[in-house]
């Protein structure tokens, strides 16, 4: 098997809140080269480098809002956040938890940091994942995966190298926790210093590796360092990851949706008429009530 | 650069695309930031603004403080105080941006220099002139009489997106009713609505 290579690095763009209390570097779609076309079925990547929030008596975060056409995925590193949607749910991500929200057909939400964590202020990091459905999921009923890191199915390294979370998809023979609707590989590779993990996903898989905490070295010759975005090329199969020091590191490949996009804020449609029937559905109620 | 503003004067006149691009040389263009002011109760208006990219607003202040919203302009919209333009004398309008925005300040001079190339914009521009007015009545009828479910089936209407986009306390303002109506109002709708 062919080995696959880094395309390109990103450094992290300018942060910009989401609300109040999500100060983020959006990568996919607004970073150069990584639209959504590019990376589908992952269609947008906001990432909340570790920031420490001062204490706050009113939790920050964002109030209510829609989504339709794809799913929502929260995977917390540090800090806690309390979320409730329109179909009733409601629960805490915290440290090392992912939350896998199918919004689908429709669903209102709000995310605000957890009151506890609010109170007393910490370190805060967070990514937010978009990933796309295709056409006949689109309008699925809306449904919710929260899972918790004691549920996340860890793949033990040897050597001592460290392990391989796997939250969706599969690695060596270890299938992830979360169910998805097309194929979707997500995992993190906690690493310790000089441990080595290799990876193998189809060729045309847009795949990718954001690096949470520490550096690491990419086939043993490309060198990326914390809060940096690295995109492989959509040939080859197999890539190495060793760890200059201890290391987390984002893994995502998902095979591309090959469908027209047509989106506008929260919702991510085909076409531009269900663009604006979600507007509609989404005025008169359609996607339920939920109080802010 | 301007495609909002290039495809409303090539829908509004016979303009090709080279005396479009001619025409924008003169067009003055500002980006603003949120919370900037294109007009300020008491001035006197001297342009119509263009929305290119962003959102604004038109209000008017009472003694007490309280904000009356008179208009939201999204992109493609043009929003102004004409008829201080017209009699040349002070506004009771604030005019804000409330996103970043991206906006064309239009004088009744480049209307005109354009109207003179094209007999096509100067009657669009005069239906626009007829059509704001209708606006305005029915407006007023609403405000008059309509229920609070109407004014916001009617605004929902008029402004696809704005529920995503601007704070629900200042659509309650334009619709001349409270943030607590306008929230019974919703609820009721997603009752009806919604189908879990």
């Amino acid at each position: 098997m062919a080995n696959k290579n880094i395309e390109i690095v990103v450094n992290p763009p300018a942060p910009h809140f989401v609300g109040d209390g999500f100060r983020v570097h959006n990568f996919i779609p607004s970073a150069y080269y990584l639209d959504m076309q590019r990376m589908s079925p992952f269609i947008m990547l906001d990432y909340n480098s570790k920031f420490h929030f001062p204490p706050s008596k009113e939790p920050k975060g964002v109030g209510v809002h829609p989504h339709r056409g794809f799913e929502t995925v929260t995977i917390a590193y540090k800090g806690k956040v309390a979320h409730h949607d329109s179909t009733g749910n409601s629960g805490i991500i915290g440290e090392g938890d992912v939350q896998w929200m199918t919004a689908a057909s429709g669903i209102l939400h709000k995310e605000y940091h957890e009151e506890e964590f609010s109170r007393t202020g910490g370190e805060f990091q967070m990514v937010q994942l978009w990933v796309n459905l295709p056409a006949k999921d689109k309008m699925s009923p809306p449904k919710y995966q929260g899972i918790t890191n004691d549920q996340i199915q860890k793949f033990t390294l040897p050597d001592n190298a460290g392990e391989i979370e796997v939250i969706a998809g599969e690695y060596n023979g270890l299938k992830g926790s979360a169910s998805t609707f097309t194929p979707v590989n997500l995992m993190n590779a906690k690493l310790k210093k000089d441990g080595v993990a290799s990876f193998s996903f189809p060729a045309h898989f847009n795949t990718a590796i954001l690096i949470i905490e520490g550096s690491i070295e990419v086939n043993g010759k490309e060198k990326v360092g914390t809060d940096k975005f690295a995109l492989f090329e959509t040939e080859g199969e197999t890539f190495d990851i060793k760890a200059s020091e201890d290391a987390v590191v984002l893994i995502l490949s998902g095979e591309p949706i090959n469908e027209p996009i047509a989106s506008h804020g929260p919702f991510v449609m085909n076409t531009k008429a269900e663009l604006m029937e979600a507007f509609n559905d989404f005025n008169v109620g359609k996607f339920g009530y939920l109080e802010d | 650069m301007l495609t909002n503003f290039k495809t409303y004067l090539s829908e509004k006149s016979e303009l090709d695309e080279t005396s479009i691009d001619e025409i924008l040389n003169d067009v003055r263009v500002e980006s603003l930031q949120k919370g900037d002011f294109l007009l300020k109760a008491g001035d006197v208006c001297k342009h119509a603004f263009f929305t290119e990219k962003g959102l604004l607003r038109a209000f008017t202040i009472e003694e007490s403080g309280k904000e009356h919203i008179i208009q939201f302009a999204p992109e493609t919209w043009l929003i102004s105080d004409r008829s201080s333009i017209y009699f040349n004398e002070p506004s009771a309008l604030f005019i804000e941006a409330i996103e970043n925005s991206t906006v064309l300040f239009i004088s009744a001079e480049f209307m005109g220099m354009i109207a003179e190339r094209s007999p096509k914009f100067q009657k669009a521009n005069d239906r626009a002139l007829q059509s704001h007015i209708r606006q305005l009545q029915q407006r007023i009828n609403q405000l008059l009489g309509a229920s609070a479910e109407e004014r916001y089936s009617t605004f929902i209407q008029k402004y696809p997106d704005l529920l995503l986009r601007v704070p629900l306390w200042m659509i309650a303002s334009y619709l001349g009713i409270t943030p607590e109506s306008l929230s019974r109002v919703r609820k009721d709708l997603a009752k009806k609505n919604f189908k879990s």
